[in-house]
C-alpha cells in the first residue's frame, strides 16, 4: 500500500464530502450563471457547468471506496462486491454526448443570433415577449 | 416479417442516416424516405394496436436483457393507443408538408425532413419506453430536433425563440437528471415498473424532492405553467407543419411522461390535487395571453397551452371518468389542433402577414380551407357535433361526480374566453372587409387530402363517438391498474 492510498483512507469522509460538495456546488454555480448572466456565451457556459456538476454526482454516487473496474476478468470471478456500480457511468457516458450536442446547438444559436443582432447580450434581444 | 416495438425506433434512425446517402442517387429522396418511415410507423402502430387490445399487453425486451437490467419497451392499451396517434398524425402532417418546402432552396430541405421524422420517432419513444432513463434520452432527442426546427428559418427571429426554447429545455433536462439521480440512489433500478414497487420503501423526502424535480422537468415539456414561455415564441418562429408537429406529437409526448411519472412511478398523496390547481392556472393564464394576441400562430400556441391545462385538471381529477376523458381530450387536441395550425398557415401563406388583422375577409380567396378552419374553431371550442364536445363532456361528468362544482364553473368560464377569440376569428374570416391584395397560393393536392381527412375524423367522432370509446375505456383503466403494469413488465 503506497502513501497515497494511507492518504486516501485516512480522509475518506472529508474526500466523499468533497466530491459531492463540489458537485452541488458546481451545479449551484451553473444555474447561477445561467440564470443571472447578461452574454448568450455566458449562459451557455453556466448551462454546461450545470450538466458537468450533475455529472459529477452520478459518479460520486456509484463510486466505492477502493473498488475496481466493473468487469469479470480471470482471478476476479467472484469481486462483485467490490466492483463499482456501472450504471450511473453509463449514463454519464450517455450524459455527456447529448450535453455536448446542446452545447455545440446553443453556441450555433448564439452565432446565429449575434449575426441578427449584432449584440451578444439578452438585454438587447427582445423583439419576442409575452 | 414479426412486427415488434422496436421498429417504431429503429426505421426512422436507419432513415436518418441513410437519407444524405440516399439523395445522392435519388435527388428527392430527402422528401419521399420520410414518408415512407412515417407511413411504416403507422402500418406497425395500427398491428400492436389490435395486438395490445387481444392480449392487453406487450413488453418487448432489448437485446435479451430481461426487464429490471435491461431496457423494455411496453405497450399497454394507453401506450399503444398514444404511439398510434402519434404515428398517424406524424404521417398526416408529413403529407400536408410535402410539397410545402419545395420553395426552399438548396438542400436545406433535407434536414427538414430528417429533424421532423426524428422529433415524431422520439416523441414515439418517450411513449413507449419502459425505461426512465431511455425516457430521458428520447425527451432529448425530442428537444434537440425541436430547438432545431424552432430556429429552422434563418431570416425569421427564428434563433431567438429557438435559444430560448434550448435555454428551458437545458435546464429540464439537467433537472430530469437529478430526479433519475435520486429515484435511483433511493432505489437502486431504472425500470419504471421496478421503481414503481419499491417506491413504498423511500423515504418520504426524498420521495418529494425527486418529484418536485420531475414535475419541473417534465412541466417545461409539457407546457405546464409557470414554465412554458418558450412555446408561444417556438409555435410561431417554427415552420407550419413543425408548429402543428408540437402541438400535435410533442405536447402530448410531454404530458404522457408526466402522467406515466405521477400515475405510476410515485404514490404521493396530495400531487393530484396540484395537477388540478397547476392545470387550471395553466389554462386560465393561456387563454387569458390567447384573447390578446394579435397573431394568429401565437394565439393558436396559447390556445394549445390551455388544452394542456385542461387535460392535466382532467388527470388531476383522477377517476376511471375522468382520465378516460383526458385521453379523449389529448386526442381531440391532438387532432383538431393540427388541422387548425394547417389551415391557419396557408391564410398566413396567402397573405405574407401574420398578424390577425390579414384574415379579413379570406374566405373568398380560400372558401375551403377556411371552411375546414371554422370547423376546427367549432370542433375545440366544443360545439356539440364534433369531437371536441364530447371530450369536455366527459371530463365536466367527471367533475361533477366529485361534486367539484367550482373547477366546472371555472372550466365554462374559461371556455367562454375560448369561445370568444375562435368567434372572433372566424368572424373575421367571414364577415370583415378585405384588405389586403396579396399573391394568391392554391393549397396543394396533398395538403387538402390531409386536411380534409383530419376534418372527416373531427366529424365522424362528433357523431359516432362509439367508434373510440371501448379503446379509450381500455386505455384509462390500463394507466390506472398500477398493479397489472408491474406485475406485466416484471413477469
Amino acid at each position: 500500500m503506497n502513501e497515497f492510498q494511507e492518504i486516501f483512507i485516512k480522509y475518506k469522509d472529508l474526500i466523499t464530502l468533497a466530491v459531492y460538495g463540489s458537485a452541488i456546488m458546481l451545479i449551484v454555480i451553473g444555474l447561477y450563471a445561467a440564470l443571472v448572466k447578461k452574454h448568450l456565451v455566458k449562459i451557455v457556459i453556466g448551462l454546461s457547468i450545470m450538466e458537468a456538476g450533475v455529472n459529477l454526482l452520478f459518479v460520486a454516487v456509484g463510486y466505492i471506496q477502493n473498488g475496481t473496474a466493473p468487469i469479470f476478468s480471470p482471478g476476479n470471478e467472484n469481486s462483485a462486491a467490490k466492483m463499482v456500480d456501472p450504471v450511473p457511468q453509463a449514463l454519464v457516458l450517455t450524459a455527456i454526448v447529448i450535453g455536448f450536442a446542446v452545447t455545440a446547438l446553443a453556441l450555433s444559436l448564439v452565432i446565429r443570433l449575434y449575426k441578427h443582432h449584432h449584440t451578444a447580450n439578452i438585454d438587447q434581444i427582445k423583439s419576442l415577449k409575452w | 416479417m414479426v412486427i415488434s416495438p422496436v421498429h417504431y425506433i429503429v426505421a426512422p434512425l436507419l432513415a436518418a442516416f441513410a437519407i444524405p446517402l440516399l439523395s445522392k442517387v435519388y435527388k428527392d429522396a430527402a422528401r419521399v424516405v420520410p414518408g415512407i418511415v412515417l407511413f411504416y410507423n403507422m402500418i406497425i402502430s395500427f398491428v400492436l394496436m389490435k395486438e395490445v387490445s387481444e392480449k392487453g399487453f406487450i413488453s418487448e425486451v432489448i437485446a435479451g436483457w430481461q426487464a429490471p437490467w435491461g431496457i423494455n419497451l411496453v405497450l399497454t392499451p394507453f401506450t399503444a393507443f398514444l404511439a398510434t396517434m402519434v404515428s398517424v398524425l406524424g404521417f398526416a402532417i408529413w403529407l400536408y408538408g410535402f410539397r410545402f418546402k419545395r420553395t426552399l432552396k438548396g438542400g436545406v430541405v433535407k434536414y427538414y425532413e430528417i429533424l421532423q421524422m426524428m422529433m415524431i420517432a422520439g416523441s414515439i419513444g418517450v411513449i413507449i419506453t419502459g425505461d426512465i432513463f431511455n425516457m430521458f434520452v428520447f425527451i432529448e432527442i425530442v428537444g434537440i430536433t425541436a430547438y432545431s426546427l424552432t430556429a429552422f428559418y434563418r431570416e425569421r427571429n427564428g434563433a431567438e425563440a429557438g435559444f430560448k426554447y434550448l435555454f428551458i429545455g437545458s435546464l429540464a433536462s439537467s433537472f430530469l437528471l437529478l430526479a433519475i439521480l435520486i429515484i435511483y440512489t433511493q432505489t437502486g433500478t431504472l425500470n419504471m415498473a421496478q421503481i414503481a414497487e419499491r417506491m413504498a420503501d423511500v423515504p418520504l423526502s426524498m420521495k418529494f424532492i425527486s418529484l418536485i424535480f420531475f414535475l419541473v422537468a417534465l412541466g417545461i415539456e409539457a407546457e405546464m405553467f409557470p414554465l412554458n414561455g418558450w412555446a408561444p415564441d417556438a409555435y410561431s418562429q417554427a415552420p407550419s407543419p413543425t408548429s402543428a408537429t408540437f402541438a400535435a406529437v410533442v405536447s402530448v409526448a410531454g404530458v404522457y411522461a408526466l402522467v406515466r411519472v405521477v400515475f405510476t412511478l410515485f404514490d404521493v398523496a396530495g400531487v393530484h390535487n396540484y395537477l388540478i390547481v397547476m392545470g387550471f392556472v395553466t389554462m386560465l393564464v393561456a387563454e387569458i395571453a390567447a384573447i390578446s394576441q394579435k397573431d394568429l400562430k401565437r394565439m393558436l400556441a396559447y390556445s394549445s397551452v390551455g388544452q394542456v391545462g385542461l387535460v392535466l385538471i382532467a388527470f388531476g381529477i383522477g377517476s376511471e371518468l375522468a382520465v378516460f376523458g383526458a385521453i379523449f381530450l389529448m386526442l381531440n387536441h391532438a387532432v383538431i389542433k393540427s388541422l387548425l395550425f394547417m389551415t391557419g398557415s396557408y391564410f398566413i401563406y396567402n397573405t405574407d402577414d401574420k398578424r390577425l388583422v390579414a384574415m379579413n375577409g379570406i374566405h373568398k380567396k380560400l372558401p375551403y380551407v377556411s371552411a375546414l378552419f371554422s370547423i376546427a374553431a367549432f370542433a375545440i371550442v366544443g360545439f356539440p357535433p364534433f369531437s371536441g364536445f364530447w371530450s369536455k363532456f366527459y371530463i365536466l361528468t367527471s367533475a361533477a361526480d366529485k361534486e367539484m362544482i367550482y373547477l366546472i364553473v371555472g372550466i365554462l368560464l374559461v371556455t367562454i374566453i375560448e369561445l370568444v377569440y375562435y368567434l372572433r376569428t372566424v368572424g373575421r374570416i367571414y364577415f370583415a372587409k378585405e384588405e389586403v391584395e396579396a399573391a394568391e397560393h392554391k393549397p396543394s393536392k396533398n395538403a387538402l387530402v390531409a386536411m380534409t381527412l383530419l376534418t372527416a375524423f373531427i366529424i365522424v367522432i362528433g357523431i359516432y363517438p362509439d367508434l373510440i370509446t371501448d379503446y379509450l375505456h381500455n386505455a384509462a383503466m390500463s394507466l390506472l391498474d398500477k398493479a397489472n403494469y408491474i406485475q406485466e413488465v416484471l413477469k
